[in-house]
């Protein structure tokens, strides 16, 4: 009887229903077939494809960065100072002719593309996009722009997701979910870290849960993965030290990382929110060379001696994470790598944000640990864990991805006891973000590009109305089914609702009007039950913890509708109508 | 009607899926095989690079160039991250530049990786040394010992032996060092420098015996081996063959001029090989006269000590053993000495105490205190 509250659920008596089983009983090969290729199977199986498509494509990607970082910058570790300044210099200049003329929404990292897709453009992204991110990104990350490769691989994943959507005619929510579909499969092939993925798109760009759309996410990240790890091997992106939590009193230091973590995404994000809009009101022409002077200035700080702040540098967090830089140096690294990814940014050059968050993050995590171990060094301190912890941090309160911080942490170290260390830091950093920066970088920046998507963290944090607030207490008396029709027609008069209800046995309910009765009693059966007189009485119930727009998908068939305890579905908590929910609406509008 | 386009849509919707399927399938397989070609080249070139990087790197390990090495191989890391060799190799390169901490996540990754690697169990052991983990070292050197090693297996397992000893030594854990080089005598060749090298640290684990044998063993085949013959002479000393020390001490002395330690100890030998009245095969003659001299030593030796006057002294005391001396010395002369041997032994117990007494109270002892001290440790007991 509980399928009753099921809103996807048919209601008893009526036609076909759900219709679920009834291809299963029927073994004909036609039938089979159209079991298995259900659309809401073929999608599975689609999420498949597309975590294979995706995952070739960020191998190829990644095979690309590489030969561009060879080929521009050169293949040692120390780089000469002119190659240096030149070539991010020129990388700029050709990407930004790319992006005018050629691929113009390649621009941005590609998460708010990615959304875009799912909320605007019914999972549309064309495939040019991908194939200009693929191009323009390469080129930035290769050429030393401090961008990062997960952003644009999520978007090259749904692009390719969005492309196969298309082709296969896939209806039109099906197309609205593909995209978060390939960014999964992107992203998990980028970081080869498919659990960070999954919760990462389904925090920040789809924002629920659904048993429909996770089945989907899981496969194509999964497969993703696997196609990544047969190309590329199954290393984790660092070498990851031996991570733990030493003593308890060591929650202070990471509670100051956490702080400074907070502050530190603070500025991150505050320099993107004035500085982009900056550079965009400047002359169109001027679009030509901004990631030319971005390229320029990035060069300088790496021939100046921080060549470190150069590209994703996922090279220099692992060097961080094993104790190669003091405090102080790490320090200046951080504060740099913030200044080049805001350069990189805001002129406008294709590429992801997630790797530098990371460095920025491993950095200070790295000095807050190198620093505890100068001032009290008869203590044991391990740099790499915080290290660790400090990417988690930034993740947290620059991306407001509280949930994936914490996992991609777990992922990435393998370790899980460190999870108390990165619950106190990331909380912190989150908490202080929020306050300083109410606005989440991602809503910034679709606020900025004069869209409006669906803020992720505003959808988290939103009250919503359920049934108890507007159902309201019935003051008539409750028909039992026994009941005769003429007795019962004797409460018609009194009452002051059109309908009465009658509780059914075993349990159930069902709602009679005055001129059902009446009609009852004119055609002579007075002394029949109320269960046999009329024979189509049940209706749909209501728990109080429903949302309050569950009600209106029935009231519009039903005008009364009862509300009934969880734990006893004949005892009646109260009723609710269409009217009782439109004032509840409108007093919610008022508050 | 309706029934025949639903008849007609099924139709088409059951072609139509195992075809796409196919389609996609078809699709997958050809990228991935453009995509294996793609990488083929990327790890061609990889490889190359990683090659060439590493190359120059062992190059700047072996001239000790140690801050190039370690740039050369992170470098080869870029290109193959997991190359155990030039993690190896790294980790070598930054232990030469002091970044121990760094060296140590690389060794401890690779020690999981290959926990039976010999080179890993050293390197780890060595920092486990340096930074005082001495359990730590101590476990890590056994586990580079029972290893597996490239190339000369017994070289490298002799050479890591050695050097846990080294430590053992070096943490004045003399009994388990002694165990190492027992364990060690029964690896080592009859190479004459293994055998001096044998010896050597028989003689700091102050094994006398076993390093005695070893330096033989050593001068066996090779006899003009200086060190082993210093080495056998100090033994020799040691243990109180005198006779032996100033044999193997004359031939490092002659062979070696410059060796004043050994010349030194073997003045010493001589002394005491001079000074002893109670050795075997002297006329009595000359043992009365090796004795009187003895005791006119111990005599000088107490006067030099300054004896304070005042109440009668206890007789362990300097001024004790003066008045000891003072009434025993009228009966010492060479004659009385010949006549009565018992009277020898008392006389050179009135010497041996002398000499023991004064040795930690009066200052350093002459040539001649010192060799009958040594006379007097060599007769203890008897």
């Amino acid at each position: 009887m509980d399928t009753l509250s099921n809103p996807n659920t048919a209601m008893p008596g009526e036609v076909g229903g759900d219709g679920v089983s009834a291809p299963i009983l029927d073994h004909t090969p036609d039938s089979l077939l159209s079991y298995v290729f259900r659309e809401d199977r073929f999608f599975l199986i689609l999420s498949v494809f597309i975590g294979i498509f995706s995952g070739l494509a960020v191998v190829c990607f990644r095979f690309a960065i590489d030969w561009c970082r060879i080929y521009l910058l050169g293949s040692g570790a120390q780089l000469s100072p002119w190659r240096l300044i030149l070539m991010p210099t020129l990388a700029g200049l050709v990407i930004a002719v790319l992006v005018i003329h050629v691929f113009p929404l390649a621009r941005g990292s590609g998460v708010n593309q990615t959304k875009a897709a799912l909320y605007i453009y019914n999972g549309y992204i064309p495939l040019r996009t991908a194939v200009g991110k693929f191009i323009t990104s390469a080129l930035a990350i290769g050429a030393g722009f401090s961008l990062g490769p997960e952003d644009p691989s999520l978007q090259i994943g749904a692009c390719l997701a969005s492309a196969l959507g298309r082709r296969m005619h896939l209806s039109r929510d099906r197309m609205r979910l593909i995209a978060p579909v390939g960014a999964a499969a992107g992203l998990a092939a980028a970081f080869n870290a498919p659990i960070s993925a999954v919760l990462f798109v389904i925090e920040e760009v789809i924002g629920r849960w659904t048993a429909g759309i996770l089945g989907s996410v899981v496969l194509s990240a999964v497969s993703s993965v696997v196609v990544m790890r047969w190309f590329l091997g199954s290393e984790s992106l660092f070498r990851i030290p031996a991570v733990e939590l030493q003593r308890p009193s060591e929650l202070i230091a990471y509670s100051i990382l956490g702080i400074v973590g907070g502050l530190a995404s603070v500025a991150l994000a505050s320099g993107i929110g004035v500085l982009r809009p900056m550079c965009k009101k400047l002359r169109p022409s001027t679009q030509y060379y901004q990631p030319a002077v971005a390229g320029l200035l990035i060069g300088c700080i790496a021939a100046l001696g921080a060549p470190q702040v150069m590209g994703a540098g996922y090279v220099y967090m692992d060097e961080a994470m094993h104790g190669q830089f003091t405090w102080q140096f790490l320090v200046i690294l951080a504060v740099l790598k913030i200044v080049a990814t805001l350069l990189s940014f805001v002129s406008g050059t294709p590429g992801g944000m997630f790797a530098p968050t990371l460095f920025i993050g491993a950095m200070f995590g790295a000095a807050v640990g190198e620093a505890g171990h100068a001032l009290l060094p008869h203590l044991a301190w391990s740099p790499g864990t915080y290290a660790l912890v400090g990417m988690g941090v930034l993740f947290a309160g620059f991306l407001r991805a509280p949930m994936t911080s914490v996992f991609m942490v777990l992922e990435v170290s393998g370790n899980y006891s460190i999870i108390v260390p990165v619950i106190v830091a990331n909380t912190f950093a989150y908490v202080i973000a929020r306050t300083l920066q109410p606005t989440p970088i991602f809503d910034v920046l679709t606020r900025q590009d004069g869209l409006e998507l669906p803020s992720m963290e505003e959808q988290r944090e939103e009250n919503i109305l359920r049934v108890e607030d507007a159902m309201r207490p019935l003051t008539d008396p409750v028909l039992e089914m026994e009941e005769l029709s003429g007795w019962a027609s004797q409460h018609v008069d009194g009452s002051k609702e059109d309908i009465l209800l009658v509780r059914l046995q075993p349990s159930g309910w069902a709602g009679v009007s005055k001129e059902e009765l009446e009609a009852t009693i004119k055609e002579g059966k007075t002394g029949r039950t109320l269960e046999s007189a009329l024979a189509k009485l049940q209706i749909p119930y209501l728990h109080p913890d429903h949302p309050l727009e569950m009600a209106l998908r029935y009231l519009n068939r039903w005008p009364l509708l009862p509300v009934v305890s969880r734990a006893d579905f004949s005892k009646l908590e109260g009723v609710i109508t269409e009217r009782d929910v439109l004032e509840r609406y409108r007093d919610f509008g008022g508050e | 009607m309706a029934e025949e386009v639903k008849r007609f849509d099924l139709s088409l919707h059951l072609k139509r899926e195992p075809v796409t399927l196919a389609v996609l399938t078809g699709l997958a397989v050809i990228l991935f095989l453009a995509v294996t070609g793609l990488s083929h080249t990327y790890d061609a070139q990889r490889a190359s690079l990683a090659s060439e990087w590493s190359t120059r790197g062992t190059e700047d390990l072996k001239a000790q160039s140690f801050g190039l090495a370690v740039t050369d191989f992170r470098t080869a890391l870029l290109y193959s991250r997991d190359n155990y060799s030039f993690q190896l190799s790294l980790a070598e390169a930054l232990i030469g530049v002091n970044h121990t901490d760094e060296a140590y996540a690389y060794l401890i990754n690779l020690w999981d990786r290959e926990p039976e690697n010999g080179q890993v169990n050293l390197e780890l052991a060595r920092i486990a040394a340096g930074n005082g983990q001495t359990e730590r070292a101590l476990r890590y050197y056994h586990d580079a010992i029972y290893a597996t090693w490239p190339g000369d297996q017994e070289m490298e397992r002799r050479n890591t032996r050695l050097e846990l000893i080294d430590l053992l030594l070096r943490i004045d854990a003399r009994t388990q060092a002694e165990s190492e080089l027992i364990a060690l005598a029964a690896n080592v060749s009859g190479d004459p420098s293994q055998q001096a090298h044998l010896g050597e640290l028989f003689l700091r684990a102050q094994d006398y015996d076993r390093a005695l044998d070893a330096f033989r063993l050593s001068l066996k085949s090779d006899r003009q081996n200086q060190a082993a013959m210093a080495g056998a002479g100090l033994a020799a000393f040691e243990l109180g063959k005198y006779s032996v020390a100033q044999r193997y001490l004359r031939q490092a002395v002659s062979v070696a001029p410059g060796d004043t330690e050994s010349a030194a100890r073997l003045k010493t030998t001589e002394l005491v090989l001079q000074m002893d009245p109670l050795r075997q095969q002297i006329s009595a003659a000359e043992r009365s006269r090796i004795a009187v001299a003895a005791f006119a030593v111990a005599g000088a030796r107490l006067k030099t000590c300054g004896i304070p006057g005042g109440p009668a002294p206890p007789a362990n005391s300097e001024q004790g053993l003066a008045q000891q001396w003072a009434t025993l010395k009228p009966q010492i002369s060479e004659r009385a000495l010949r006549r009565s041997p018992d009277l020898v032994n008392t006389t050179m117990d009135m010497v041996f105490n002398i000499e023991r007494q004064t040795s930690g109270r009066c200052g350093a002892p002459t040539e001649a205190d010192n060799a009958l001290l040594l006379i007097a440790k060599l007769h203890e007991g008897n």
